[in-house]
């Protein structure tokens, strides 16, 4: 496993190498190809020559065969023909004992490549020579030894060869036999030509034997040899080898002995076909080597003998030529390999140093000289367009700097502007921890630095006074125009407390000066809070959902928004908020929230998200804006926001208490009911339990807001009431003053200035000042043609 | 509501005595009005028996000083308990008067 891990590295590490080098990549494509026709090239001539090489040994064996063969024959004639002149000879004189020894003799004196001769008569028949005679002749050394041959201890004419042509009644050849010359007591292994000899009567009188040495005539036969490895081998009628490179086997194995123990099919056929006489070539593996096997008869012997040519000896010559031209090739091709690599390396040795320059370059450094490398070609020419490009870079990014600091300055602007406009915008919400009546909470995300979303809230007087809203456009121009709405909100609302009335100035306000053509839908709700009374006037914007005992929306009348017309007249609408109950205010860059795919994110989703906060008893502004923000970041997913995006949450948590106490009065608008009016106020006082400093605050207050109605209320002349009653429960005392006079709101009075001097200051306007100070918050309502003010002050209890 | 004009260590003095309410206001003005033609010297208006003011009472005792300062005289407000200081204080009253 390592280890195919470790080849595989370095094979991926070769890979990569060549790769990276063009040089070594071309060069190596080039050889492949040359490699590619040089195989083919040398394979067909390989295959060409070969075929000649085999062509050739094909007749060069077979010319060799056929020499042999007929030399064989040659010699084997003579024997024969040598065998029928004694046979002649000894016919005609029959009887005479000792020429047979000349005619022995005379034998092997003409034929030296004989062996021996002997001439064997039947028992007795020269009376005088006994039982025995045999005129035998043999080679010693260089001379001829001619003896009588046959003893009691050699009785030839039980021999083989003595009796073979008898009884074929032919003369023939004998199978090979161990010759014993009992004279010097050596062995020859021979083969002999047996001739019977016959009287005139045709009486079988003797044989006449003439041997050749199996030795002599394997040596004959062997001395041909085509090549150096090859051999030569003769069998006799029954397969036995008579000539084999192996002694051992001549006459002990047949050629049929081997395919006994290993079936050999083609060695068996071969066998067969040579038995036959056959003649032929038979390429076959002999003893684990491929050969070629040259066969043919040896004339009327019934031997038949064989060349055996290992291919290796045939092809030796020239498979050494093709490994020479193979490793030239080699060698060839490998050198090229190496030339080319060096040769491209060398030419493209100016693009690398063209790569090295870019890549300084591309690193900054513009001003890096390329080299001159004075040539025509592409290289040339990627060097001067290289130069072009370069020259054109730093001209271009003296330009971009210029532009990249123009446009950080811009930047950095756009950052204090967003800076400026979030500072706008209230950052401390006010929770139920900080409040018993209502908490709050809201978020603007700017799509660009700055935006054209606003919001705003603020208590007075025991009411909230909140707007959202979102300025057509967006960037610094929307933003722009949102500071100024901002702004004309906060002036305008300080002085009214009805929406329709901030609505309806801010519009003639802000039209007035709105050269532009811009507009800001809006949404201005003044919440009362010790009610639960909401005044709303809506110009254009998106209806906020109420979230309380379901999800549903305010209802919104068609009011244009602002910025267009001054002249028109909003319409002011009302609502009761319920304890618990949330308005969740947003603007359109929530409903069309868009994703990649361009959907937007809609009405259906928010109302959705809504519900499941409120089934969750998630619906307190934090929790709702942070689920409704979850939701549209999950929807956006990676999309650029395409709009700012804001959303205010109000919840109304107000719990009603318990009334403990209940008085009113009724006092003629007559100054000098005063006295009653503070006794009236001094006995609430010390029912709910406040100590004198707090009860003389309170009746300073009540006095100051009476005595304003009593005064201002009515036109001169005019004898009506005023009603004041008094309210308590658990935590606060509430007085209410109530008059059907003309509509008169204290609450929108200029403050007075209570820091001028004795001299600047004007007689009047202390008290509603008075008030506001005294007492905790001071409301005023018109409600049924009635002027309704209501002043509340907490009860401390005092624990004993 | 008793109002009593004296002349003490050369200072003309104001004794209040009441509760100092919008209804008492007008009689109240009326009996301090000589007050306006007191010159060269100090004015002090005591109101250690003085339970109660309100806004018109205030604009009085402003009414008095703002005329003593043309002249320049001073205006001094003696024994004022704490509930009416409340009063002055809120109302910006205790920096532009002089407390004995």
């Amino acid at each position: 496993m390592t280890i195919e891990n470790g080849s595989l590295t370095i094979m991926n590490k070769i890979f990569t190498y060549i790769r990276r080098k063009l040089s070594v990549r071309v060069s190596l494509w080039v050889v492949f190809f040359a490699a590619i026709i040089f195989n083919v090239a040398l394979g067909f001539l390989f295959y060409q020559s070969r075929e000649a090489v085999r062509q050739e040994a094909i007749s060069r064996a077979t010319t060799i065969l056929e020499k042999t063969s007929l030399r064989i024959e040659g010699i084997l004639n003579r024997v024969e023909v040598a065998s029928n002149m004694t046979k002649w000879l000894v016919q005609r004189h029959p009887d005479k004992a000792d020429s047979m020894f000349v005619y022995s003799r005379g034998m092997l004196l003409n034929n030296p490549d004989f062996y021996n001769c002997s001439i064997a008569f039947e028992p007795y028949y020269f009376k005088d020579k006994g039982r025995y005679f045999s005129a035998y002749t043999k080679h010693t050394g260089d001379s001829l030894r001619t003896t009588q041959g046959g003893s009691d201890y050699y009785q030839y004419f039980f021999a083989d060869w003595y009796l073979m042509s008898q009884l074929l009644g032919k003369p023939c050849w004998t199978e090979p036999y161990m010759d014993l010359d009992v004279a010097t007591n050596t062995s020859e292994m021979v083969t002999s030509y047996c001739q019977t000899i016959k009287n005139k009567q045709g009486q079988v009188i003797g044989v006449i034997n003439t041997s050749l040495s199996i030795t002599w005539l394997s040596q004959t036969i062997s001395a041909v040899k085509p090549y150096p490895n090859s051999y030569s081998i003769m069998i006799g009628r029954g397969g036995t080898y008579f000539v084999h490179p192996d002694t051992t086997k001549i006459t002990r194995q047949t050629i049929f002995t081997q395919t006994l123990e290993h079936p050999d099919t083609a060695l068996t056929a071969l066998g067969h076909a040579m038995q036959r006489g056959e003649e032929g070539i038979k390429q076959m593996n002999i003893n684990g080597e491929d050969s070629y096997v040259f066969y043919k008869p040896l004339g009327q012997t019934g031997c038949s003998m064989a060349i055996v040519c290992p291919e290796s000896d045939i092809f030796g010559g020239f498979d050494r030529l093709r490994n020479s031209v193979r490793a030239i090739v080699l060698v060839g091709l490998l050198l090229m390999l190496y030339l080319f690599i060096r040769i491209i390396t060398r030419e493209l040795r100016p693009l690398r140093r063209l790569a090295h320059e870019a890549e300084t370059i591309a690193s900054g450094q513009f001003d890096a000289v390329l080299p001159d490398f004075q040539r025509v070609d592409e290289i040339g020419q990627l060097s001067q367009s290289f130069g072009n490009m370069q020259q054109s870079l730093v001209k271009y990014i003296e330009e971009l700097k210029d532009t990249t600091a123009q446009k950080a300055s811009i930047e950095s602007d756009l950052r204090i502007a967003s800076g400026i406009q979030m500072g706008m915008l209230p950052e401390k919400f006010p929770t139920k921890d900080d409040r018993d009546d209502v908490q709050l909470y809201a978020s603007l995300t700017p799509a660009k630095e700055v935006g054209g979303d606003l919001f705003d809230f603020y208590f007075r007087d025991e009411k909230l006074f909140f707007c959202i809203g979102d300025v057509s456009g967006k960037g610094v121009p929307a933003s722009l125009f949102m500071a100024v709405t901002r702004s004309t909100f906060r002036t305008v609302s300080a002085h009214e407390s009805m929406p329709d009335r901030i609505v309806t100035l801010m519009n003639k306000t802000i039209a007035d000066m709105n050269t532009n053509h811009m507009f800001v839908t809006l949404f201005v709700g003044v919440l009362d809070l010790p009610t639960g009374r909401l005044h709303y006037c809506n110009a254009g914007h998106d209806a906020p959902l109420l979230v309380g005992a379901g999800v549903g929306e305010l209802p919104c009348d068609s009011n244009i928004p602002v910025g267009f017309m001054p002249t028109w007249k909003y319409s002011l609408q009302e609502a009761q908020i319920f304890t618990g109950t949330t308005i969740f205010l947003f603007t359109d860059g929530l409903t069309e929230a868009m994703n990649a795919d361009y959907a937007q994110f809609q009405m259906e989703r928010v109302n959705d998200v809504a519900f499941q906060a409120l089934s969750q008893q998630q619906q307190e502004p934090r929790q709702l804006i942070t689920r409704m923000t979850e939701a549209v970041h999950q929807f956006v997913g990676d999309a650029e926001q395409s709009d700012d995006l804001t959303m205010m949450a109000i919840q109304y948590i107000r719990q009603q208490s318990d009334v403990r106490m209940r008085k009113s009065l009724v006092l003629p608008c007559d100054l000098q009911e005063v006295p009653r009016l503070n006794a009236f106020v001094e006995e609430v006082c010390q029912e709910v339990g406040f100590d004198e400093t707090v009860a003389m605050q309170a009746k300073v207050a009540v006095e100051e807001a009476v005595v304003n109605v009593m005064k201002y209320a009515y036109p001169p002349g005019q004898q009506r009431d005023v009603t004041i009653e008094a309210a308590s429960n658990d935590v606060r005392l509430k007085f209410t003053i109530i008059d059907c006079g003309q509509p008169f709101d204290p609450t929108v009075q200029p403050e007075v200035d209570t820091t001028l001097t004795a001299k600047e200051r004007k007689i009047g306007g202390l008290g509603i000042h008075i008030i506001r100070q005294n007492m905790d918050s001071i409301n005023y309502e018109r409600i049924d043609n009635l002027n309704v003010l209501t002043l509340r002050k907490k009860i401390v209890k005092i624990d004993n | 509501m008793k109002v009593r004009i004296e002349e003490q260590d050369g200072n003309a003095v104001a004794i209040l005595e009441g509760n100092l309410d919008t209804a008492a206001a007008v009689e109240t003005e009326k009996a301090m009005r000589p007050l306006n033609d007191v010159e060269g010297k100090d004015i002090i208006i005591d109101c250690t028996d003085m339970a109660y003011i309100s806004s018109a009472g205030l604009r009085i005792f402003l009414g008095i000083l703002q005329n003593a300062q043309a002249k320049g005289g001073h205006v001094y407000i003696k024994g004022i308990n704490d509930n009416v200081r409340a009063v002055f204080t809120i109302t910006g009253f205790s920096n532009i008067f002089e407390f004995k």
